[in-house]
């Protein structure tokens, strides 16, 4: 599903001088998998995966992400793609703090085209599914650090992505509140959902099937 | 105080652009209101440039049964106002006048005023040389003596010392000095516009005695002069008013041949000073609330400036309070800071205002009365520095209370956000975009209706050709030109000597032109129609005009012939009306051939018949529909001034020089006053609506820059303060245009806002401007479509702006950050 090819991430230091944060970078990932992306602060985990979730364009190399060539489409078709394909869960859960938990969870759809209906549909469902009916009106002020982390994880799956790229999920919640996140997210793997994450965490990382290791921008260990 | 002052200062400094958009913000809100405040001071609160002058009168009469109003007296009734009236310290009578001054150069054309001995005392300034005239000099035959002003003294007599008991020649005759008035002194001035001073009257230069002959005495119809009185001490204009009805009735009784016996005849007391005002004044309010507003708009601006910097400064502040400030002491520094920059501000607005007043002098000047009295003077000062403090408290206030209440631990938490206060400050910062719209909408509104309403003045037909039309007076002096046939002789002469120049396509000349401020009317009966005494005459508007004079105009011949040289003194009497006169008294017949006589029906009628009907021309203003009209013969009834119309097939100015050497070689002692194209006339006489339409419009767009400004500064604080949220968007899938399409709505739906209360406050105001509207309706919907779509317009993209850089927002940056 993921192809990665001789990637480079650098900033200028000037006069051709460069300070690497990641550096050929090879790594295959195949569908279906929950690859778990460790390692010291400053690695180069989270880099990573903002390339991988194409939010982050300048890099160097190869990408290639279910046979389409990242690296050659422009920003803009990268976008669409990143909107069919990718779903995102962050470690700050940067839910909008305006919006209710309905609300927040219609967002990714109202950029992807969906009609009023099939928005109300698949929020439904997703409510449902996630079991937080009862808060669809509440604010996220109004919510605990799980169940926020929970509406991030229904807000990043809601359009239905093949790609589940999430940045230490677990890193602001209380244990339980982290092992019913990295439930959720052993469920989804299993249905069938790809899934990388970022994860300073070994326990987090072991509902994983496979983990790499990342330090000073290399791939030291898998 | 100092130490804040300093403080503020640095404060200022430090961030030059926001201080010099505060400042420009300032200074284009004071600038406007100190010029508006000026025009008010000057021309509606000011008195008048005479001692006392709240109890000067102007006394005119009506005829109301003929639409006559603020018509001149005559001498008899002068007389019977003057011995039987007790409610006057003082009355006295003038008219206006112009002399020929002979110089050894070329003689001058000077305007002046005949006087009755009463009225320069009554008036209250005295002459700086000399003496008043002296009430023998109001007699016939000892009325050679003259006053002159000192700026007639200065430039033509290089302030001569000896000028008292020095000979002028005016008008062919020897006058002596006997008096200077101040440079300062006018009289009459501008603002009665009556009679023949009109727009043509320059300042008076030269005052001489008003003496009735015996005729003049006897003829109660004969309404050329004017009254000009001072109240009684403790007498009001209303107690004068009642006795000058009282006489009035001694008057309808005691000459019954002269006036009718209902109440169609009367007199009317005005205050000089609300005379001079009435004019102007629904401008200058109208102009007074526009201001208003503006200084509002730059209110809302710099609230919304400042909270936002206080905003910024929130930490600063929080630490402040934190180690030990108070309440008072943090409202103290926001207030110095608030007040410091609305006095820079307003210190160049009154810059901005001194050089806008001139701009307003050199616009209108000569057509707008009291225009070059109008300065900033030490009122006007005073009244801007309490705005300016005024203002500056307005609109630190909201930053001062928010400044002085931080959240403390909200301020001083790192990467906080989201709280209540900044929602309690987001929807007063987008209350005053609305406001700032609605405001806009409102100045915007009023300035396109006038804009609209001017356009189609200057569209309308005058019922003439003013292009590539020269006009001047020529005024004969008694002496050489004693006589009607003199007159005609010379005149005659001149047009032929005009008319035969290369490039001139017709001249000719009129006693009275369209647009130029003076008119004159007569009764008259009509053949076959009854009248008795007890039915007024009907009295239409009366010119005397040579053959040529229509052509010159370019006003169409519709029937019957144009003047032609036949129509001589002894030719039989003939006359041409134009289309309105035709319309109102023969509806249904052909107006050609008829017969009239001027004045009332007599044993032995001296009939005019009717040879032409001319198009219809506007007389007293564009937008006055044009009135009946009468045109007889120069030849048939002869005044000493004539003013000349000379069309050519170019620029008839250049003309100028060919005509005046055609007159001299005539005789070199005939001055041409006056001289101007048609096309400047035209302009002058819609001189106080161009005045309110350009410092409206200037207003309105100063309105709608300062609204911009403030939505631009509203939305880039929104798209700062929003940052997160659109990166964070951006990371769930938004694209450019999504974002571009959030900030917009957002923008759109404030100035839709705005737009709908502007429009409801538009539509429920602009009927004040009715007054000043021609052929537009106050409720135009196409005019208010119009600066709604201009405003939404300028206000979207002073929004774009900040959307643009919005669409700039990295996800990857935003959600890294934390």
């Amino acid at each position: 599903m993921i192809k990665l090819r001789r990637l480079e991430r650098r900033y200028s230091l000037g006069k051709e001088k460069f300070f690497y944060v990641l550096r050929d970078i090879n790594l295959d990932i195949a569908e279906g998998e929950f690859v778990s992306v460790m390692g010291p602060s400053g690695a180069g985990k989270s880099t990573l995966l903002h390339i991988l979730g194409m939010h982050d364009h300048g890099w160097q190399g190869e990408y290639s992400l279910n046979d389409t060539a990242i690296h050659h489409l422009k920003p803009k078709e990268r976008a669409t793609l990143r909107n069919e394909q990718i779903g995102f869960v962050f470690q700050q859960y940067h839910l909008l703090d305006d919006l209710t938990v309905y609300e927040n969870l219609e967002i990714p759809l109202s950029y992807r085209h969906y009609s009023k209906s099939e928005r109300a549909a698949l929020v439904a469902d997703t409510l449902d599914r996630f079991q937080i009916v009862g808060k669809k009106d509440l604010y996220p002020r109004q919510l605990s650090g799980g169940q926020q982390q929970l509406v991030g994880v229904a807000r990043a799956i809601i359009a239905e992505p093949k790609l589940l790229l999430a940045d230490e999920p677990t890193g602001n919640l209380h244990s339980s509140q982290g092992e019913e996140i990295m439930e959720l997210f052993r469920k989804l793997n299993d249905e069938g959902m790809t899934i990388v994450q970022v994860t300073h965490s070994d326990k987090s990382a072991s509902y994983g099937k496979r983990v790499i290791q990342l330090r000073d921008g290399w791939i030291v260990n898998e | 105080m100092l130490k804040d002052i300093r403080f503020s200062l640095r404060q200022l400094i430090k961030q030059p652009a926001f201080t010099i958009i505060a400042v420009l913000t300032v200074a284009l809100a004071i600038g406007a209101t100190t010029a508006v405040l000026s025009l008010v001071n000057g021309l509606l609160v000011r008195p008048l440039p005479y001692p006392d002058s709240q109890r000067l009168v102007l006394l005119l009469q009506h005829f109301k049964s003929q639409n006559l109003e603020r018509i001149p007296v005559s001498p008899p009734e002068f007389k019977d106002y003057e011995t039987r009236s007790h409610s006057f310290e003082k009355l006295g009578a003038f008219g206006y006048t112009s002399f020929n001054l002979a110089a050894e150069d070329r003689p001058e054309r000077i305007a002046g005023a005949t006087v009755t001995s009463g009225v320069l005392p009554l008036l209250g300034v005295s002459p700086i040389k000399g003496r008043f005239f002296a009430p023998e000099e109001c007699m016939l035959g000892r009325d050679d003596v003259v006053i002159i002003s000192a700026r007639l003294w200065q430039h033509r007599f290089d302030s001569d010392p000896q000028i008292i008991g020095r000979k002028l020649l005016l008008n062919g005759k020897s006058f002596t000095v006997v008096g200077v008035m101040p440079a300062n002194f006018d009289f009459p001035l501008q603002l009665f516009n009556l009679g023949s001073g009109g727009q043509f009257g320059g300042r008076a230069e030269i005052w001489k005695p008003l003496a009735f002959t015996d005729d003049q005495m006897k003829a109660r119809y004969n309404r050329s002069f004017w009254i000009v009185g001072r109240l009684a001490p403790g007498i009001s204009a209303a107690q004068a008013q009642a006795e000058i009805e009282t006489i009035n009735a001694q008057m309808r009784r005691e000459h019954t041949d002269n006036y009718s016996q209902d109440n169609s005849f009367g007199g009317d007391v005005f205050l000089l000073q609300n005379l001079a005002a009435a004019g102007m004044r629904p401008a200058l309010l109208i102009l007074l609330g526009a201001v208003f507003l503006v200084v509002l708009i730059a209110c809302a601006n710099l609230t919304t400036m400042l909270l936002a910097r206080a905003a910024a400064r929130e930490r600063e502040i929080a630490i402040r309070v934190a180690l030990g400030a108070g309440r008072l002491r943090l409202l103290k520094q926001v207030f110095t800071e608030s007040v410091l920059l609305s006095l820079i501000g307003g210190a160049a607005g009154v810059l901005l205002a001194l050089w806008g007043v001139e701009l307003l002098k050199t616009i209108g000047a000569q057509t707008v009365p009291r225009l070059r009295e109008v300065n900033l003077d030490l009122v006007v000062l005073g009244v801007t520095l309490a705005i300016c403090v005024g203002t500056g408290i307005i609109f630190g206030l909201a930053p001062g209370l928010a400044s002085s209440r931080p959240e403390l631990t909200e301020a001083l938490k790192e990467g906080s956000r989201g709280s209540t206060v900044g929602k309690r400050r987001n929807r007063l910062r987008n209350g005053l975009v609305i406001a700032e719209v609605a405001l806009a909408l409102v100045l915007l509104s009023g300035a396109g209706l006038l804009i609209k309403s001017f356009a189609r003045l200057q569209n309308v037909n005058p019922g003439f050709n003013p292009r590539n039309a020269l006009t001047f007076e020529i005024s004969l002096p008694k002496m050489q030109y004693p006589d009607d046939s003199s007159i005609v002789r010379f005149n005659d002469e001149a047009r032929r000597r005009i008319a035969a120049l290369p490039g001139v396509q017709a001249a000719g000349f009129s006693t009275i032109l369209p647009l130029a401020g003076t008119n004159s009317d007569s009764s008259f009966a009509i053949e076959g129609r009854a009248s008795d005494k007890n039915t007024p005459s009907p009295d239409e508007e009366l010119r005397e005009v040579s053959p040529d004079y229509f052509r010159a105009l370019g006003t169409p011949l519709i029937k019957g012939r144009f003047f032609t040289a036949g129509d001589k003194a002894d030719a039989p009497p003939v006359i041409i009306i134009n289309q309105a006169f035709a319309k109102k008294f023969w509806p249904n017949e052909d107006a050609l051939g008829k017969r009239i006589v001027m004045g009332g029906m007599s044993d032995n009628p001296k009939w005019i018949t009717i040879v032409g009907i001319v198009g219809d021309m506007r007389h007293f203003g564009l937008d006055i529909d044009p009135k009946p009209e009468m045109y007889v013969p120069f030849a048939q009834s002869a005044y000493s001034t004539a003013i000349y119309v000379v069309r050519s097939n170019q620029d008839a100015q250049v003309l100028l020089a060919a005509i005046r050497r055609e007159i001299q070689a005539i005789d070199p002692a005939v001055p041409l006053a006056n001289v101007r194209s048609f096309e400047n006339l035209i302009a002058d006489s819609v001189a106080p609506r161009r005045l309110s339409v350009v410092l409206l419009g200037v207003f309105a767009g100063v309105a709608v820059l300062l609204a911009g400004v403030g939505i631009y500064g509203v939305m880039s604080f929104l798209v700062v303060q929003r940052t997160h949220e659109l990166g964070v968007r951006m990371a769930l899938g938004a694209q450019r245009g999504d974002v571009l399409k959030l900030v917009l709505i957002r923008s759109l739906k404030l100035i839709s806002a705005g737009t709908i209360i502007g429009l409801i406050i538009a539509v429920m105001s602009t009927h004040t401007l009715r007054a000043m509207l021609y052929s537009v309706s106050a409720f135009d919907v196409v005019t208010f479509v119009l600066v709604t779509v201009l405003l939404g317009g300028i206000a979207l993209a002073a929004s774009f702006l900040p959307a643009m850089r919005a669409t700039r927002a990295d996800p990857m940056v935003v959600l890294t950050a934390e």
